[in-house]
C-alpha cells in the first residue's frame, strides 16, 4: 500500500489555514439582501395575528413573508408525511419556531425589523414533559397523537430468562438535550435565475434540493444546491439547512435578488435540532458466573415539536440497547414522543450514546454485584464473529470487540490501575502528581464498550454514487454526493483513488458537492462516508484502472493482468524496470477510446428484518470499541481531572491515522461534554442558555488526554477493509466517564450530565467522605 | 467618519461609523472573509484578529478603536507569494484542522503566543487558546500543532514564505 494507512494531511487543508476557504457566509453577489426570522417565543399557541406594519416601515426592509407566501406545501421533514412548516401557519409547537421572514438590505436592518413584528398568539397549555405527552388525556401536539414512533425488539423469552437469572440489576437512566455546537452557525445563500442556486452550509445537499424545489413549486432539476465549506455539522445541518434554504430561495424568487440567511448563535441553539433527551428503564439478568442471560429496556426519547429524525433514532436505540454483547433474551421497546420543545434529530451517535450510558452502567453494576473484574465480564459476554447479536445478525468477520478489550487491558496494566471495581481509592496512585494532597482526591477508573452500526441499515436503502475521472496528464478528479464537514472524508476518498490508480495523492482532487455534477449519494450520516462512500470511489477508480491496464497491455503487448499501476507508472509485474508513466498511458487511452471516467455505485445489502421483532440483518458492519479512563475527583469542589483516556476501536482498516485520531479525539470530547458539562436548560418551554457563555461547550482547558488505539479486523464490505469511525467514540466516552466517576466517588449517577455540582451534592449526601 | 489603520501591512482608509464592528469592516468593506463570526459575543474566538500583535475578538472591537493601529487577519499570515507560515504548515501536519471554521482564530492566537513566548509550556498554550472554541478536534491536535510550530520556528524554520520567524 502506498497511500492507504499512511498519515497524510487533509487534502483540502491549505484553503482552511489561509482563510481562502469559502463558507456560505463568505459568498457575495451583486444586490444580495438578508433574511431573518421572527420566532414564536412561546412553546405552544395559535397564531391569530402577525402585525408586520411597523417592520415594513423600517428603512431598508424589502418584504415580510408569512406562511401564505410559500408557493409549495410549506413542509419539510425527513420521513413522509412531512410535519414541519417553514413558517408556522396556525399552530406553533415550540418557542423557536419560525413564523415570519423579514428580507432587508442589511442583516442588521432585518434583525431590527424582526423585533418590530408583533405576534398575537393565543396560548395553549404547553406539553413539556414526556409523561405529560403520554398521559391518556393529553392534548395532541400533532393530529396523530404524541408518539412519533414506538417499536419493539424481541429476541428469545425474556420473562423466562429473568426467572432463571441468578443476579438482576435494575435502574432508570436519563440524559439531557445536547446542542451540536458547531462553530459555524447555519447559513445559506440563494441566487435566483432561470434556475435557483443555493450555496449552503449543509450535510445532505440532495435532501435539501428536494424540499427547496417542492416548497418553491418547481421541479428538482430547477434547483442546484452547492455545499459551501461547512463549519462542522455533526448531524445538525440537515433539517435546519432545509428550512432556511427553502426560505432563502422563496424570498429570492419573490424579490429576484440573492438572499442570505445566516443564523446567529442564539438561533442555532433555539431553532435547530438538538440531541434527544432520554429516559431509559433497564434491567439486566446474569448467572453467577457473569453470563448475561436477559435484558429488558424501555426507552423514551423526547423528540420535541417535530418528527425530524426521531423515527430513525428510535430504531437505532432499539437495535443498540443490548450493547456489544451476546444476550440470548432481549426485549426492548423504544418510543419517541412529541413535546413543545425544540425538535430533536440527528446528532453524532444518533441515540447510541444514550443507550450505551444505560447499558454500560448496568454492566458495571453487575460486575460489582458479582464481585467480578469489569473487563472480564465484558470479555466473557462480548460479541464474537460467527455469533448472533441482538437482532440475530451474524458477522463472520470484522467483529473486533474482544481485541479492543485486550488492547485496553494491556494498556491499563501499563497504566498501573487499582483493583477493578474497587470504587474506594482514596489512596493516591503511584503516578499521582500530588501525593501531598492525600485524602482530598478520589481516584477512579472506568471501562466501557460499545458497538455502533455502520450504514443506514434499518433506516433505509443505502446507495452512493461516485465518479472518478482521469485527465490525460494523469491527474484524478473524484466526485461524490457525500459531504466533507471537517471529518476528513475528502482525504479518505482521495487516498482510495490514489491507491487504486497508483498515482500520487497530490494529483487527486475531490470536487465540492454540487447537485448538478455529482450523483445523489444519500445523506452524509451513519458513519457511512468511508465505508459506503469509499466503496463507490473504489469501484469507480477500479473501472478507470481497467482502462489504463487495457491500454498499457496494448503498449506492452501483453495481457492487462501482467501490469500493475504504482508510483505513477504502469509497470510490468515481471520486470519492475519496464514502466510507462501513467500520463502517457492516460493520453494513449483517451486517443484509443478507452473511457477515463466512470460513475460507480456502492449499494449496501438491503436491511432485512422482521418489523415486529427487529430480528434480521440490519447493518453492513459495526464499529466496536472499548474505552478506559482514569479520573481524579476533588471532593471539595467536585472538579474532575481526566488523568488518562484510551479509546480502542475496531475500524477494520485505518485509511488515514491522522484523520482517525482526529475523529476519536473530537468525538470523545463531545461525549465528555454530554457526560459532564453540557445541558440545555429549559424553563416553561423556553431555552435559558442559548449562548456559549451559559451553555458550556468544552474549551481547550477541558480537553481530555485521549489516546487512540486502532484495532484492524478487516471489513469485507468496506474499501480496503475499512469501517466508519466518526460516531462510536461519543457513546463510549460518555459511558466511560460515568463509570470512572462511579468508581471514584462510589456513587452510581443515573443522569447525564454528571456535573461538578452533582458530584459535590452526592458526596455531601454522606455516600462518601 | 474617515478612519485609517494598517491591515496586513497595508495602509487602509475607509468611511465607518465609530461604533461599526471591526469584523464587519473586514468582511464587508475589505472583503477579508477569513475572519469568521461564530457567536457575535466574544465567546468563541472564531473572529480573533491581531491588534498591534495582540489577539482580540473582532466582533467586540469597534471601528473607533483601530485608528492608526495595526491589524493582522488570517489573510496576512501566509506570505505574499502564497507560501505558508510555519504555524499553518504545522497545523496541517499535526491534524489540527478539521472543519476549519475556528482555524483562522486559532492560528492568530497561536501567532500572538509564539511571538511573545517562543517555547510555551502546555499550560501556557491552553491559557493562550482558552478563548478559542473548537468543536471538531478535541483540541489535542491543536496543542500538537502549536508545539510543532514552536519547534520549527525556534529551529529557524521560516515556513515557505520567507518571513523571519519570531
Amino acid at each position: 500500500m502506498s497511500t492507504i494507512g499512511k498519515q497524510v494531511r487533509k487534502v483540502d487543508g491549505v484553503e482552511l489555514v489561509t482563510g481562502r476557504a469559502k463558507f456560505a457566509g463568505d459568498y457575495r453577489f451583486p444586490g444580495m439582501v438578508y433574511g431573518s426570522v421572527k420566532r414564536a417565543g412561546v412553546p405552544a399557541g395559535r397564531v391569530s395575528e402577525i402585525d408586520i406594519e411597523k417592520a415594513q416601515q423600517i428603512h431598508g426592509v424589502l418584504r415580510v413573508l408569512t406562511a401564505k407566501d410559500i408557493p409549495g406545501p410549506n413542509l419539510i421533514g425527513v420521513l413522509p408525511p412531512f410535519d414541519q412548516p417553514l413558517l408556522a401557519a396556525d399552530e406553533v409547537r415550540y418557542a423557536g419556531e419560525s413564523v415570519a421572514l423579514v428580507i432587508a438590505e442589511t442583516a442588521e436592518v432585518a434583525r431590527r425589523a424582526v423585533e418590530a413584528i408583533s405576534l398575537t398568539i393565543e396560548p395553549i397549555e404547553p406539553i413539556l414533559t414526556m409523561d405529560g405527552a403520554l398521559a391518556p388525556d393529553a392534548r395532541k401536539i400533532h393530529e396523530n397523537g404524541n408518539i412519533t414512533l414506538s417499536k419493539k425488539l424481541i429476541k428469545g423469552d425474556v420473562e423466562a430468562a429473568f426467572r432463571e437469572a441468578e443476579v438482576i440489576v435494575e435502574g432508570t437512566y436519563e440524559t439531557s438535550f445536547q446542542d451540536h455546537g458547531y462553530l459555524e452557525p447555519e447559513t445559506v445563500c440563494a441566487v435566483p435565475g432561470r434556475r435557483f442556486t443555493l450555496y449552503a452550509s449543509c450535510q445532505s445537499p440532495f435532501h435539501i434540493r428536494g424540499h427547496v424545489a417542492a416548497n418553491l413549486g418547481v421541479p428538482a432539476s430547477s434547483v442546484k444546491v452547492v455545499q459551501a465549506c461547512t463549519g462542522g455539522s455533526f448531524g445538525g445541518k440537515d433539517d435546519v439547512a432545509t428550512e432556511i434554504g427553502s426560505l432563502a430561495c422563496i424570498a429570492a424568487q419573490q424579490l429576484n435578488r440573492p438572499v442570505m440567511i445566516a443564523h446567529e448563535r442564539k438561533e442555532s441553539i433555539l431553532g435547530s435540532n438538538l440531541r434527544h433527551a432520554a429516559r431509559i428503564e433497564i434491567k439486566t439478568g446474569a448467572m453467577k458466573d457473569g453470563t448475561l442471560v436477559a435484558r429488558s429496556v424501555r426507552i423514551l426519547l423526547d423528540g420535541g415539536a417535530y418528527a425530524s429524525e426521531s423515527p430513525f433514532v428510535t430504531m437505532k436505540t432499539l437495535i443498540h440497547a443490548a450493547g456489544p454483547y451476546v444476550i440470548e433474551n432481549v426485549e426492548v421497546q423504544s418510543t419517541s414522543v412529541f413535546t413543545n420543545k425544540t425538535y430533536c434529530g440527528a446528532f453524532r451517535g444518533f441515540g447510541v450514546p444514550q443507550v450505551t450510558f444505560a447499558s454500560e452502567s448496568q454492566i458495571d453494576e453487575l460486575a460489582k454485584k458479582l464481585k467480578m473484574d469489569r473487563l472480564e465480564i465484558r470479555r466473557l459476554n462480548g460479541l464474537k464473529a460467527g455469533v448472533a447479536n441482538a437482532t440475530g445478525q451474524i458477522y463472520e468477520q470484522s467483529v473486533g470487540l474482544l481485541e479492543t478489550i485486550e488492547r485496553i487491558a494491556e494498556r491499563g496494566a501499563a497504566q498501573g490501575t487499582t483493583a477493578p471495581g474497587s470504587g474506594q481509592t482514596t489512596e493516591p496512585r503511584p503516578e499521582s502528581p500530588e501525593p501531598a494532597d492525600r485524602g482530598r482526591y478520589l481516584y477512579g477508573t472506568g471501562y466501557a464498550s460499545v458497538a455502533q452500526g455502520i450504514s443506514n441499515g434499518a433506516e433505509g436503502v443505502d446507495v452512493t454514487g461516485a465518479s472518478v475521472q482521469m485527465s490525460q496528464d494523469g491527474s484524478v478528479l473524484v466526485g461524490i454526493g457525500l459531504t466533507e464537514l471537517g471529518q476528513g472524508s475528502r482525504t479518505v476518498w482521495a487516498q482510495i483513488a490514489s491507491e487504486v490508480l497508483g498515482v500520487a495523492l497530490e494529483t487527486v482532487s475531490v470536487r465540492l458537492v454540487d447537485t448538478d455534477a455529482v450523483h445523489d449519494s444519500g445523506p452524509t450520516v451513519a458513519s457511512r462516508s468511508t465505508t459506503v462512500g469509499g466503496m463507490a470511489v473504489y469501484k469507480a477508480a477500479t473501472e478507470v484502472k481497467q482502462s489504463l491496464l487495457s491500454m498499457a497491455g496494448l503498449m506492452f503487448e501483453t495481457e492487462p493482468e501482467n501490469i500493475e499501476l504504482r508510483d505513477g507508472f504502469a509497470i510490468l509485474k515481471m520486470d519492475d524496470s519496464a514502466r510507462i508513466p501513467i500520463p502517457t498511458v492516460a493520453t494513449a487511452a483517451y486517443w484509443t477510446g478507452f473511457p477515463l471516467m466512470n460513475l460507480a455505485f456502492s449499494k449496501a445489502p438491503d436491511a432485512n428484518f422482521d418489523d415486529a421483532t427487529h430480528q434480521g440483518d440490519i447493518y453492513i458492519a459495526y464499529n466496536y470499541g472499548t474505552h478506559r479512563m482514569d479520573v481524579r475527583v476533588d471532593r471539595m469542589t467536585g472538579e474532575v481531572t481526566v488523568l488518562s483516556h484510551q479509546a480502542a476501536h475496531d475500524v477494520g482498516r485505518v485509511i488515514n491515522p491522522l484523520g482517525l485520531e482526529g475523529q476519536v479525539d473530537g468525538a470523545s470530547l463531545m461525549g465528555f461534554g454530554l457526560a459532564h458539562m453540557e445541558k440545555i436548560r429549559y424553563a416553561d418551554g423556553i431555552i435559558q442558555n442559548p449562548n456559549f457563555a451559559d451553555y458550556a461547550l468544552p474549551s481547550i482547558k477541558d480537553r481530555i488526554p485521549t489516546e487512540t488505539i486502532a484495532v484492524e479486523d478487516p471489513n469485507p464490505t468496506g474499501p480496503f477493509g475499512a469501517k466508519g469511525a466518526g460516531e462510536p467514540p461519543v457513546a463510549a466516552s460518555a459511558a466511560v466517564f460515568a463509570n470512572a466517576i462511579a468508581d471514584a466517588v462510589g456513587v452510581r449517577f443515573t443522569k447525564l450530565p454528571i456535573t461538578r455540582e452533582d458530584i459535590v451534592e452526592a458526596l455531601k449526601g454522606g455516600n462518601r467522605g | 467618519m474617515r478612519i485609517q489603520f494598517t491591515c496586513n501591512g497595508k495602509r487602509v482608509q475607509l468611511d465607518a461609523e465609530p461604533d461599526a464592528r471591526v469584523i464587519d469592516l473586514l468582511r464587508e468593506e475589505l472583503g477579508l472573509t477569513g475572519t469568521k463570526e461564530g457567536c457575535g459575543r466574544g465567546e468563541c474566538g472564531a473572529c480573533t484578529i491581531l491588534l498591534d500583535g495582540k489577539p482580540v475578538n473582532a466582533c467586540l472591537l469597534l471601528a473607533g478603536k483601530i485608528i492608526d493601529r495595526e491589524i493582522q487577519t488570517i489573510e496576512g499570515v501566509a506570505g505574499a507569494d502564497g507560501g505558508l507560515h510555519p504555524i499553518q504548515e504545522a497545523f496541517l501536519d499535526t491534524g489540527a484542522v478539521q472543519c476549519g471554521f475556528c482555524t483562522p482564530g486559532m492560528i492568530l492566537s497561536t501567532k500572538a503566543l509564539l511571538e511573545e513566548n517562543a517555547r510555551p509550556e502546555i499550560a501556557e498554550i491552553e491559557e493562550a487558546l482558552s478563548g478559542n472554541l473548537c468543536r471538531c478536534t478535541g483540541y489535542g491536535k491543536i496543542v500538537d500543532g502549536v508545539q510543532e510550530a514552536s519547534r520549527r520556528m525556534s529551529a529557524g524554520d521560516t515556513g515557505t514564505n520567507g518571513e523571519v520567524a519570531a
